[in-house]
């Protein structure tokens, strides 16, 4: 009990000190390195959380595949250390943090107080082979999102290449 | 074949032939254009002898072919079918329009032979012809109103069809503006007789009016008839609103035949004799419609006689004649005023298609001024023309004796006539058969007036045809209505086919007064007086054509006044027309700049003022974008959970 | 005194708290960094702080609804990702730089 807070409360500094630290360091490749820390500090939570596949999905994909894609654009654009990273106006700024807040605040505030309506009691233990039973959903009841999903990421595909293809890539003659 | 099904082919005929010649409007091919519209009209006059026979067939009681194709318009209790009714009123209608249209449809193959814009030209007779169907078949008001406006439209657009020269255009927007003063007259009647009756349905109307007479002025029946009868005098050119008539003859010659002669200008008359049950509640109303009549036919009759455009003189003729026909409603006789229309259509619409001969032959000549011993030129034509102006001017036993006759004996022994009526009726045929003659004298007897240069020549068959049929019909049309004191002594005892076919349809007016001599004296005089004043003519313009000249001058004033048409066109634009402007204008300079001007650039001032300061937002920034949409979302879920 | 048991017993609550904050520094970045990737990594801040909000409430309601939603999520952060750096490419090539103020020269 007091070792599952202490842990928790380690966890959610660190996931917040990183976030933070995503957000504010003028180089955008320190920016990336953070958030893969902080990807990584998440896939701990859903551990915690029972969810071992998503935790697993969660390093394989976030803090492998994207955030590799992340660094290697990155290092391909060569970017130094930015002189002025955040946009002007200190009143917009202001008006932006606290909006974001607010969104924050409002959209988990609503949702914890509807949880009631959920319709399995509170606490309950998820089933023990979680992995099988996602399987078993995603295969069965979610098939045709599922399908769909295969779809959207093919031609998310084919859209990159048409995208980045155009004047010749990156190696553009000019 | 199903009544239904003939009612719409007949009306759907026209429509086809003239949505296949407007569609095809740049054609020069007159044969093409002519012989389409020509057999369009032909199979509705089939389509309409098909559904007599049938009417025929039925019990007197019950001659009526009924069908509701649609409900046009249910608004509350107004309750409007696209409905259609064949009665003893509308087969006589039908059967002029249809029949003497076919002819002035073949006629007008010939005569526009040469133009540059045949198809259009039939285009516009189908449409006027689909247009004036739906006018007297109509089983409501409204459906008249319909076909009204139609015809209207119609009327406007081929009296300026030679819209390149400005009077002609001019003169078709006259018409139509003339016209649309008429209109709001009818409008307002139908909107009384809805307030009052609730129903427009003309069977309905007659079955829910009240059964006594209304004495004063202001009783909504008589207000519904003089408004319907302001309505009636823009369409069938009565007094004050007949001014368009003479000046639309500026359109194509079997044009002013069709329609400026035989068939829309007797919508009015045809509107009162299907109202007949209403009009007869109104004696107030029937006598402003009697007196109005008369009037009208004296005035035009007397403009007649002093003008000189071939076409003018049969233009006031026609204004004239219509007159008879109001006079005839007026005082109740609404068999006559139908018979008269009928006649009517017969012989004017051949005068027209004569004269349209004559200028052919005369390479667009109009002015009898330039004509004279035409008919050794123009035999059939002469022939022909000859049997309408006999019918004209009332010679038994001519179609035009029986119907101004019938018409003349109502106007003296009716309880609503009197003997001023007559009186000036008798008065407008002697001037009727005055300038019919010297019309006849100038253009085709006496001497030879023709330019060495022009070469008359008689017409092609196609335009002879329809001139020795109309011709043939001016002289036995009047015989399916021969009054009763003329039958008694015929042998055989002819009845009078016409009133008994229209009894059981048109309100009963009580029998007049006045004896059988008293019928065959007043006969005598009138056609004793038509007979002297035809004479006179033919010896002012024939015998002796030093006189007319002598005789204008001896009457000066008044002779200058009659030819200056009363001045009434001038008197309309210098007290009405001019002064409105000038108001409008006055109006247009002080209240619309002043005010309504300021108001709406205020208002775009203001919206644009507004749009300066919101525009600083759509700057571009996708970040301050993607800020307000934050904002938006903050909003609603506050919004949202907090409710 | 600090109600310390309410603070010491881990549950939805908390997770919430979390989500909440890491998902503001997300949308923050998106909102003010004027680097177009470090917005991309921004919105991928949000969706993962959406999904431990998922997961936590699929703990809570005993169900695995919420894990197949972050699988879905997932993907879609993905995609979203591959689109979102292939435009920066673009920019790229043609200011080189990827500051988003280079989308302004789309407006209309």
């Amino acid at each position: 009990m007091m070792m599952e807070a202490i842990a928790f409360y380690m966890l959610a500094g660190f996931l917040i000190f990183f976030s933070y630290k995503v957000i504010s360091v003028p180089n955008p490749l320190h920016s990336a390195l953070y958030l893969v820390l902080t990807m990584l500090g998440l896939a701990s939570a859903f551990f915690n959380l029972g969810a071992q596949f998503i935790a697993g999905v969660q390093v394989i994909v976030y803090a492998g595949a994207v955030m590799v894609l992340f660094v290697m654009v990155l290092m391909l654009f060569d970017l130094k250390t930015e002189i002025r990273s955040f946009s002007r106006g200190l009143i917009s700024g202001a008006l932006k943090v606290m909006s974001a807040a607010l969104i924050a605040g409002l959209a988990l505030g609503g949702a914890r107080s509807s949880v009631t309506v959920l319709d399995a009691p509170a606490g309950a233990a998820v089933p023990g082979d979680v992995t099988r039973q996602l399987g078993i959903l995603l295969y069965t009841k979610y098939l045709f999102a599922f399908e769909i999903l295969g779809i959207l990421l093919l031609a998310v595909a084919v859209g990159v290449v048409a995208v980045s293809r155009m004047k010749g890539g990156t190696h553009a003659r000019h | 074949m199903n009544h239904a099904l003939l009612i719409l082919t007949l009306l759907i005929a026209p429509l086809i032939g003239f949505l296949f010649n407007g569609l095809r409007f740049r054609s020069h091919n007159a044969y093409l254009a002519g012989a389409v519209a020509t057999g369009a009209s032909a199979i509705s006059f089939l389509c309409s002898v098909t559904l007599w026979t049938k009417l025929v067939s039925l019990p007197v009681e019950n001659r009526v072919l009924e069908t509701k194709f649609f409900e046009w318009i249910a608004v509350g209790t107004l309750k409007i079918p696209f409905g259609f009714v064949v009665d003893q009123i509308s087969i006589i209608m039908i059967l002029i329009i249809t029949g003497v249209g076919s002819l002035i449809h073949l006629f007008s193959i010939g005569y526009m032979s040469h133009d540059e814009r045949p198809s259009k030209f039939f285009a516009y007779l189908n449409l006027f012809l689909f247009n004036m169907l739906v006018l007297v078949l109509g089983d409501n008001m409204l459906m008249t109103f319909v076909g009204w406006e139609g015809v209207g439209l119609c009327s406007y657009l081929l009296i300026g069809f030679w819209f390149t020269d400005p009077a002609k255009a001019a003169a078709g927007m006259k018409a139509f503006v003339t016209n649309r003063i008429g209109d709001a007259g009818f409008l307002i009647g139908m909107f009384i007789l809805f307030f009052t009756f609730g129903t427009l349905d003309y069977s309905d109307l007659a079955a829910v009016v009240p059964k006594v007479a209304e004495l004063g002025w202001t009783g909504p029946v008589t207000m519904a008839c003089l408004f319907l009868f302001l309505g009636a005098a823009g369409k069938s050119a009565q007094i004050p609103l007949y001014v368009w008539l003479p000046d639309a003859m500026a359109g194509p010659t079997p044009v002013s035949a069709l329609i400026h002669a035989a068939t829309m200008v007797t919508a009015g008359v045809y509107l009162f004799v299907r109202l007949s049950a209403v009009l007869v509640l109104a004696p107030h109303a029937m006598e402003v419609i009697a007196w109005t009549g008369a009037l009208t036919a004296l005035m035009a009759a007397t403009i007649g006689i002093t003008q000189w455009d071939i076409k003018k003189i049969l233009a006031y003729s026609t204004v004239s004649q219509l007159g008879y026909m109001f006079m005839a409603v007026g005082v109740g006789a609404f068999p006559a005023a139908q018979f008269h229309l009928m006649t009517h259509a017969f012989f004017k619409a051949l005068m027209f298609l004569g004269s349209g001969s004559v200028i052919h032959a005369m390479h667009e000549e109009q002015d009898i001024r330039k004509m004279g011993g035409l008919k050794k030129y123009l035999p059939v034509t002469y022939i022909t023309f000859l049997m309408g102006w006999l019918a004209i001017i009332g010679i038994p036993p001519f179609a035009g004796f029986f119907s101004k006759d019938e018409i003349l004996w109502q106007a003296w022994s009716s309880p609503h006539g009197s003997k001023g009526l007559w009186a000036i009726g008798a008065i407008t045929a002697a001037c009727t058969a005055f300038y019919m003659t010297r019309l006849m004298a100038l253009t085709f007897w006496g001497k030879s007036r023709v330019s060495p240069d022009v070469h008359p020549h008689e017409s092609p068959p196609t335009m002879a045809i329809p001139l020795i049929v109309l011709g043939i019909l001016s002289v036995i049309g009047g015989w399916i209505g021969i009054p009763h004191v003329i039958g008694e002594v015929l042998p055989g005892h002819p009845p009078n086919i016409f009133a008994h076919w229209l009894e059981p349809v048109v309100a009963k007016v009580e029998a007049g007064h006045g004896s059988a001599v008293m019928e065959w004296s007043l006969m005598g005089f009138s056609v004793g007086l038509a007979g002297i004043f035809a004479w006179l003519a033919y010896d002012f313009y024939v015998r002796v054509p030093s006189r007319p000249k002598a005789v204008a001058a001896a009457l000066g004033p008044a002779y200058r006044l009659v030819e200056n048409k009363y001045f009434v066109d001038e008197f309309y634009f210098g007290k009405i027309i001019n002064p409105l402007v000038e108001a409008s204008k006055a109006i247009w300079l002080y209240i619309d700049v002043n005010f309504i001007d300021k108001a709406t650039y205020f208002a775009g001032d203001l919206v644009s003022g507004l749009a300066q300061l919101v525009k600083t937002i759509q700057n571009g920034k996708t970040q301050s974008y993607a800020l307000y949409m934050a904002l938006g979302v903050v909003i609603i879920m506050t919004v949202v959970l907090s409710s | 005194m600090l109600d310390t048991e309410a603070l010491m017993r881990i549950g939805l609550g908390h997770y919430i708290a979390l989500s909440g904050i890491i998902f503001s520094f997300g949308m923050i970045a998106v909102m003010m960094r004027k680097n177009v990737i470090v917005m991309l990594m921004g919105v991928e801040l949000m969706l993962n702080a959406v999904n431990l909000s998922f997961v936590a409430f699929a703990k809570e309601a005993g169900n695995l609804n919420g894990h197949i939603m972050v699988f879905f999520v997932m993907t879609i952060a993905a995609a979203e990702a591959g689109v979102g750096l292939a435009l920066a490419v673009a920019i790229y090539k043609k200011f080189h730089e990827v500051n988003i103020r280079f989308f302004e020269q789309l407006k209309g």
